[in-house]
């Protein structure tokens, strides 16, 4: 039996409760002095089994579990849920109500983009950032409220509509909002970029090969930093992206600030993408009548599909079988955060615990996404 | 006249040595009183100011402006149920505190604080080596804090205490010879100068201006000291929860946040009394008291900015640049000192 | 190829491939050759009296565009495709741990989000969700799950 005292090294517990691990996770780290040497993530604390919950509802209201998914980005959440339900379902959303996914989507990638850029300046001990980001991000939750009366799990989009129109007074907020937000997003970045010290925390730190980066399933703005310009939004068009103009960001660094500048730069994306579906916002109902509320309950599905959507952390994909009854047989979320999450191990071996939690503060992780 | 003095004159009846002795309790009480006071002040200003960069309000509940909240806190932590750890080494995990306290109220005795008005001078005790005993206690400071990570049976607090004590002696070299260079500059001009008061008495010109590296290195040295956040790797609170005070609560945890601010502010002190010129004004003055709390507050307004500003640094990073750069330096410093002392410039 | 696959189409038009169970792991290796090299998805759906384990692959040369296999399984075994893509690891982990396909061959088949020693298996349709159980901690701090509510509940 191997002695406590010839072990060279200490092994670590660090959370489900602890500063940075950005709700529940717990890692077991193995350390040699300040050097991780192993890093395994332990998951489930937040398990809430969603899709089973969504096997026992109707297709409408299995809605509202996936808002408590990723409950920092709820509107894209919805969205990739009902991508794949209407695709099952057989109906079609109107035009408008296209349109406003889109730019409520897109308003919630920058209030998620925000909210990560804030946590991830805790994680490094920058304390004054994260007031700046929130007070933007508040902003944008005051929107929503007045649009959908909630603030974070809005259950704002049903199947085959929304469940209020925009009118113009809204439509006039938005457009303020926008006038004014890159000029502080400007100034947010400046405070992270211009600062040496953050750049040194950063600059390749954690660096993840593209093909590395594919084999483990990794998506969205990391994969992105990876130089693989993989996004949903371009590759599979859904709603209305293919009438829309905007570029994808990607870098070729790899590292953590590659991850951080790529995000910036998503968030001055969406504000461009909110810009034109602003100004090419339709007229026309805001629900489908074969989706009306009366018959929501009512509506059958056969067949699987699988709908992929850009959430903010990545591909979401939803996979559904229906057996033709009213309720889905079974509902299967890719969880874009979980998928991320799990490259963690590799990212951190040989590296210090500092560096160890910058690269997992950069993978944007939202438990109630990864744990479901 | 000093503050003692009149202390003494007033308490004469009761003949000469008890009356001193009694005249230096008082005083000592006194200096904790005010130590204690300062650094409450300090946590007070530091939460507004603070608030205000974060565009945020900040303390605004208890009494006016928020002013009483730090008392509201220290009660609050005074009557605070302390959690213990199972398997802590009891009596070094409740020295530990105590040391870092005391070591930093004993700081605050030997610091000039030059007259007041008719008060006369505040300096609370005088010795011709107070300059040594102040680095001494100084130098106690990281055994608290070696002693309290390593006996609270936490695997963050042993390598918080161990993260946080590489760091103290990776500064500690360059810091006594940015002062050994002060020593020179001082025993030049004729005055004692292991004693502070002769190192203040010292700068008709602030050393800060002779000795511009000297005053670098000793502000980065000290801002490494008072461990505020770029440079708190210690208890860098993301990554090792709170360090070594992570198994302490109610006083014992108030001891290590006073300390912590204490810190700021008697480094600040020491500071402005070695590099700025101490109680010197640009007055014939008999306020000097006025001119060093001014001289601190400023740099204590410049500490706390930089605590807002800026992310943690490494560790490696912080420690390699102790010894790589500001050591060397601290010894070129040293040389043109020596130069400097030669050619009679002074 | 040594392999027959049955070619469809699902309902959102995508290309579904469908394989029985012995020759997965060969056409998952063609189609890593082929150019697929992102796992997106690996789903297992109970229909009662099989398991049906679908595989949701993309080519990152082509747009990321989709195919998607489908294998059944009557016996809950499966080979594990986890040496082929790195993301099969906590995907096959998840599908053992909610609907108790055993993955042949994975390096470290454990329960990923419920806790070791759960009884029964979350997404099967005949898991039976009346019972209660509970997560307890013994005197060492493991965890351990029981139906008896124990001390701290």
């Amino acid at each position: 039996m191997e002695s406590n005292l010839t072990n060279k090294y200490i092994e670590l517990n660090m959370g489900p409760q602890h500063p940075s691990t950005h709700g529940v996770l717990r890692l077991k780290l193995t350390l040699d002095g300040e050097t991780v040497k192993k890093v395994e993530p332990v998951i489930g604390y937040l398990h809430r089994n969603a899709e089973k919950i969504c096997e026992l509802d109707f297709y409408c209201d299995a809605l509202i579990y996936f808002d408590r998914m990723d409950y920092v980005g709820a509107m894209n959440m919805e969205l990739g849920y009902l991508e794949a339900a209407e695709k099952l379902l057989n109906i079609e959303p109107p035009e408008r109500v296209k349109w406003i996914r889109v730019i409520m989507a897109e308003l919630n990638r920058i209030a998620s983009h925000l909210v990560w850029a804030g946590a991830f300046g805790l994680d490094l001990g920058m304390l004054t950032p994260f007031f700046y980001v929130f007070e933007e991000r508040e902003k944008i939750l005051n929107l929503f409220t007045e649009i959908t009366g909630s603030r974070q799990e809005t259950n704002y989009m049903s199947i085959g509509g929304v469940y209020q129109d925009f009118n113009d007074k809204i439509i006039f907020k938005i457009k303020e909002f926008l006038n004014e937000f890159p000029k502080k997003l400007d100034e947010v970045y400046n405070l992270f970029v211009k600062n040496d010290v953050f750049i040194s925390r950063t600059k390749n730190i954690g660096i993840l090969e593209p093909e590395v980066a594919l084999s483990y399933g990794v998506t969205g703005p990391m994969l992105r930093a990876s130089g693989i310009p993989y996004d949903v939004r371009k590759d599979e068009p859904y709603l209305v992206y293919d009438k829309i103009n905007f570029t994808v960001p990607i870098s070729k660094k790899k590292d953590v600030l590659a991850r951080f500048i790529v995000r910036f730069e998503e968030m001055r994306q969406s504000v461009k993408i909110i810009q034109q579906a602003l100004d090419k916002l339709p007229d026309g109902p805001f629900f489908n009548p074969k989706a009306k509320k009366s018959l929501m309950i009512r509506l059958r599905g056969e067949g699987d599909v699988y709908a992929r959507t850009e959430s903010t952390k990545g591909e979401f994909g939803v996979y559904i079988v229906g057996d033709g009854s009213v309720k889905p047989y079974r509902v299967h979320v890719r969880s874009p955060a979980f998928k991320n999450l799990s490259v963690l191990p590799y990212l951190s071996r040989d590296v210090l615990i500092a560096d160890m939690v910058a690269i997992s503060g950069s993978i944007d992780l939202v438990f109630g996404e990864v744990d479901r | 006249m000093s503050l003692l003095t009149r202390i003494a004159m007033i308490l004469s009846f009761l003949g000469h040595y008890p009356s001193y002795i009694l005249a230096y309790i008082i005083e000592t009480l006194i200096v904790i009183i005010f130590g204690t006071v300062v650094v409450a002040g300090m946590v007070y200003f530091f939460r507004k100011y603070m608030a205000r960069v974060q565009m945020r309000i900040g303390p605004n509940r208890v009494g006016k402006f928020g002013v009483l909240q730090v008392m509201a806190d220290g009660l609050k932590l005074i009557q605070k149920e302390s959690i213990m750890p199972q398997g802590r080494d009891d009596l070094p995990y409740k020295v530990a505190p105590l040391l870092i306290f005391i070591a930093l109220m004993m700081g605050f005795i030997f610091i000039p604080y030059g007259p007041l008005a008719w008060l006369g001078t505040l300096t609370v005790t005088h010795s011709d080596v107070s300059l040594v005993i102040l680095f001494a206690l100084i130098a106690i400071m990281p055994i608290g804090e070696l002693l309290s990570g390593i006996v609270s049976n936490n695997k963050y607090a042993v390598l918080g205490s161990l993260r946080g004590v590489a760091k103290d002696i990776s500064f500690e070299v360059p810091m006594m010879l940015s002062v050994l260079a002060i020593v020179m500059m001082a025993s030049a001009r004729g005055v004692s100068p292991l004693d502070i008061n002769g190192v203040v008495q010292a700068q008709n010109i602030p050393f800060a201006i002779l000795e511009p590296l000297g005053f670098f290195v000793f502000l980065i040295s000290m801002a490494a000291r008072a461990s505020y956040s770029p440079f708190d790797m210690g208890e860098s609170d993301s990554e090792l929860v709170t360090g070594n005070t992570t198994e302490y609560s109610g006083l014992r945890f108030g001891m290590f946040y006073l300390g912590l601010f204490g810190t700021i502010f008697l480094g600040s002190l020491i500071l402005s009394t070695l590099y700025l010129g101490g109680y010197n004004g640009p007055f014939e003055s008999y306020v000097g008291f006025i001119w060093l709390l001014i001289k601190t507050l400023v740099v204590v307004v410049i500490s706390l900015t930089i605590w807002l500003s800026m992310p943690r640094v490494r560790i490696d990073k912080f420690v390699t640049f102790g010894w790589k750069y500001l050591l060397p330096i601290s010894f070129i410093n040293l040389v043109i000192t020596g130069f400097i002392i030669l050619g009679g410039i002074s | 190829m040594a392999y027959e696959i049955k070619e469809e189409k699902s309902k959102d038009g995508r290309k579904v491939y469908r394989i029985d169970r012995d020759h997965l792991v060969e056409l998952m290796n063609d189609l890593k050759k082929e150019g697929y090299d992102h796992l997106s998805l690996i789903s297992a759906v109970d229909f009662r009296d099989r398991i049906e384990v679908v595989y949701h692959l993309e080519k990152s040369s082509d747009n990321f565009s989709m195919l998607v296999v489908k294998t059944e399984t009557k016996d809950n075994h499966m080979p594990s495709v986890a040496s082929i893509w790195e993301s099969a690891n906590w995907d096959e982990r998840e599908q053992y741990d909610m609907m108790g396909v055993i993955f042949d061959g994975h390096p470290d088949l454990r329960r990923i989000l419920l806790p070791e020693g759960w009884n029964g298996y979350p997404l099967r349709k005949d898991y039976d969700m009346s019972k209660v159980q509970y997560v307890n901690m013994d005197e060492e701090g493991n965890d351990y799950v029981s139906f008896d509510p124990g001390d701290g509940w």
